[in-house]
């Protein structure tokens, strides 16, 4: 034993010292961060409490006035949201927070509805069957997608996309009705091919050959666009869909928002979810292959099963930070505060009424305490979404766990 | 050790280095603080900057996070000039005076006026005052009798469809105005797409031959063609210069500059002359170089004489 070296005891003992240091670190940061958490719920909700039980000097605000419909018009009834009216001694307060919830959830509900097929699907096809050389090249590139600032994804929807869309509203339709077939067209077709060709384009690569197709089926679909409109609406879509099925087109709308967000939540549902696929052990695939299921079966009832709880969490993540999202949908959704089930209609959220009206809205009153409440509403809609979320995904992985899925 | 140290702290002093001569000079050239209206942002910095040229020493910090950050601000003492583009409401008004025990000094500083916009391309060339209501609320106080959401409903055959309706957000002094003048104290319909900024209206209605919209008369762009205003009487009043100072188009408000000036005491010397700027001819044309209303000549010779400002060479 070198001289210069301490004694062992000494040691051990600057060991241990080091050891209780990192602990109460760790513990005093996971305690602080619940600390912070609960702090914001409780300030929320001090903040809030004066709009229910004044103490004389500012104006209270029944819960009736908060969630159930009111009178808007002679005979209609209806939900507002329009903190800054004067009112008339009889009326009563337009600050329903019902068509706010209502535009979230929706704009939430696109969103998950475009991000989450594309997501899983190209998850599944990256983890399992694609060529690592592709994939090497493919995760990166939707890692960056992630990496786009809300406002720039935003401000492309509602400044170019939603004016683009609202123009060539016939072409888009178009191209959503034949892009499922034509892909499955695709897809049949490269069976037909001869053995040769089908082997200098294993499945790993199936992303190139889709891809000119994919091309294709655009081109068609703005060609034949003109001919269905005349065909089918009579010469203008907007027009019959007006006239005959009554829908309002807005040309900021839940659609646009849905893409916009859709967009943006996608990375982050690909990435947990492809890590949750190729945490799933090879053995397992190759198992059921051997068995004679088919690539298919494996999937559908191997695969998909063990992973679920990774998948589960990715698309509750994704559900999240829809939810939460502010800048695309304040830019995308032209903030009416409408409550419809036309994805043609404009929607307005929780998070984006905060942004845009807590700035001007003066510190301690009826006005900032209503967005404080949509505040909390807010926080508390996230935190349910995200509880249940680690219910469901421990429930899912101890059903699994004999399987021996990823996490 | 004590390398690494050095290394850590060096951007942090020179931090400090940079922030405190500028500390320092603000406290001896006498910076004016302001804070308030973002429709008057363009505004005030272009009367500090002219201020800045004629008195070199004094400088115009501006925060511009809407008029209802000034009341607050002038009440804490945290700022000397508040720029509001409405008037202080009864409750600011109120936490002013319980804290200083007198009203905050209110200048109108220039007009503006709100303009109601269309596609350039839309025929509609004016609006009645109960057309207008109509189309934007569902109150109707106004007096007409039934909505208008089609353009068919004002007689025009194109564009057809629904009408498409776009306007500030709810806490901004201009949707406030319009709501008070356009809709007679009424509701909007839900169906009106609340913008951030008077920009982004006139940029949505550009693009949309079916669109109507308001926003402020600086923003207006060539894209847009603004409305007139036709009153009972069925005249025609054009949201020109002459027709906002005059007040004869209605839909016009004046800029206010609040400050807190206890009564009988004389202007700071900053404040003196941030104001004989504002006031003067000068300060005037930079109003209408932006696009607003110069005030009439007669209110500004009036305020001037008000403040003071006239007197002893100042």
């Amino acid at each position: 034993m070198p001289d210069s070296s301490p004694p062992l005891s000494v040691r051990r003992r600057l060991r241990q010292g080091r050891d209780r240091l990192a602990t109460v670190l760790v513990t005093a940061g996971g305690i602080g961060v619940i600390v912070a958490l609960l702090a914001i719920g409780v300030f929320l909700a001090v903040e809030v409490v004066p709009l229910f039980w004044s103490s004389g000097a500012t104006q209270t605000i029944s819960q009736e006035a908060l969630w159930l419909p009111l009178e808007v018009a002679d005979d209609a009834v209806g939900y507002r949201w329009d903190p800054t009216a004067s009112l008339a001694a009889d009326e009563v307060a337009r600050v329903s927070l019902v068509p706010l919830a209502w535009g979230t959830l929706e704009a939430a509900a696109w969103a998950l509805l475009i991000a989450v097929p594309l997501a899983l699907g190209a998850a599944a096809h990256s983890a399992l069957f694609m060529s690592p050389r592709l994939r090497s090249h493919l995760k990166p590139t939707l890692e960056l997608m992630e990496a786009l600032p809300g406002v720039v994804i935003g401000f492309v929807a509602g400044l170019v996309l939603a004016p683009w869309v609202e123009r060539h509203l016939a072409d888009v339709l178009a191209m959503l009705v034949l892009l499922v077939p034509g892909l499955l067209l695709a897809g049949g077709l490269w069976s037909c091919l001869s053995p040769r060709l089908q082997q200098a384009m294993p499945l790993g690569w199936a992303g190139l050959w889709l891809l000119p197709w994919l091309l294709l089926v655009l081109a068609t679909a703005q060609a034949i666009s003109p001919w269905l409109e005349a065909w089918a609406f009579g010469g203008d879509l907007r027009h019959w869909l007006e006239v005959r099925l009554g829908l309002d087109i807005a040309v900021r709308n839940a659609m646009i928002v849905g893409m916009a967000m859709g967009f943006a939540v996608m990375p982050s549902v690909y990435a947990l979810a492809e890590d949750a696929l190729s945490g799933v052990p090879r053995s397992l695939a190759e198992g059921a292959q051997a068995l004679g299921a088919t690539r298919w079966q494996t999937l559908w009832r191997v695969v998909l099963p063990a992973a679920s709880p990774g998948i589960f969490s990715a698309v509750m993540i994704g559900a999240g930070r829809a939810v939460g999202e502010t800048m695309i949908v304040l830019m995308a959704s032209g903030n009416a505060a409408l409550m419809t089930w036309n994805p043609l209609d404009g929607l307005r959220s929780l998070a984006a009424t905060i942004a845009i009206e807590l700035p001007e809205a003066g510190p301690g009153g009826m006005h900032y305490r209503l967005l404080l409440l949509a505040a909390l509403l807010l926080f508390v809609f996230t935190f349910l979404v995200n509880t249940l979320a680690e219910l469901v995904r421990t429930r899912l992985r101890r059903r699994y766990r004999r399987l021996g899925g990823g996490a | 050790m004590s390398a690494v140290l050095r290394r850590c702290l060096a951007p942090w002093l020179l931090l400090v280095g940079l922030v405190s001569p500028q500390a320092q000079a603000e406290e001896i050239a006498g910076t004016l603080g302001a804070m308030g209206s973002d429709t008057m942002a363009g505004l005030m910095l272009r009367w500090g900057e002219a201020l800045t040229r004629q008195h070199p020493g004094i400088r115009l910090q501006l925060q511009a996070s809407g008029s209802a950050s000034a009341p607050p601000a002038l009440v804490a003492g945290t700022t000397r000039l508040g720029p509001m583009s409405r008037p202080m409401n009864e409750a600011e008004r109120r936490a002013f005076v319980e804290r200083h025990g007198y009203p905050p000094r209110e200048l109108a500083v220039a007009r503006d006026a709100l303009v109601v916009v269309v596609h350039r391309h839309n025929p509609l060339e004016s609006l009645g005052r109960r057309e207008l209501d109509a189309i934007f609320s569902d109150s109707r106080r106004c007096g007409a009798h039934e909505d208008i959401q089609r353009w068919q409903q004002l007689g025009l055959d194109r564009p057809e469809g629904r009408i498409r309706l776009h306007g500030r957000n709810a806490a901004s002094g201009t949707h406030g105005l319009f709501r008070r003048i356009a809709l007679c104290d009424g509701y909007f319909r839900p169906e009106v797409n609340e913008h951030p900024g008077s920009a982004a209206v006139v940029a949505a209605v550009a693009e949309d031959l079916r669109a109507i919209g308001y926003a402020g008369l600086n923003h207006l762009t060539p894209g847009v063609k603004a409305l007139a205003r036709r009153d009972t009487e069925g005249t025609r009043h054009f949201p020109d210069p002459e027709a906002v100072q005059r007040g004869d188009y209605v839909l016009s408000r004046d800029l206010h500059l609040y400050l807190n000036l206890p009564p009988g005491e004389p202007l700071p010397v900053a404040e003196r002359a941030f104001l004989d700027l504002v006031l003067s001819p000068d300060g005037q044309a930079i109003v209408e170089e932006l696009g607003f209303v110069a005030l009439p000549e007669s209110r500004r010779q009036h305020q001037r004489r008000d403040l003071g400002l006239d007197e002893d060479g100042g």
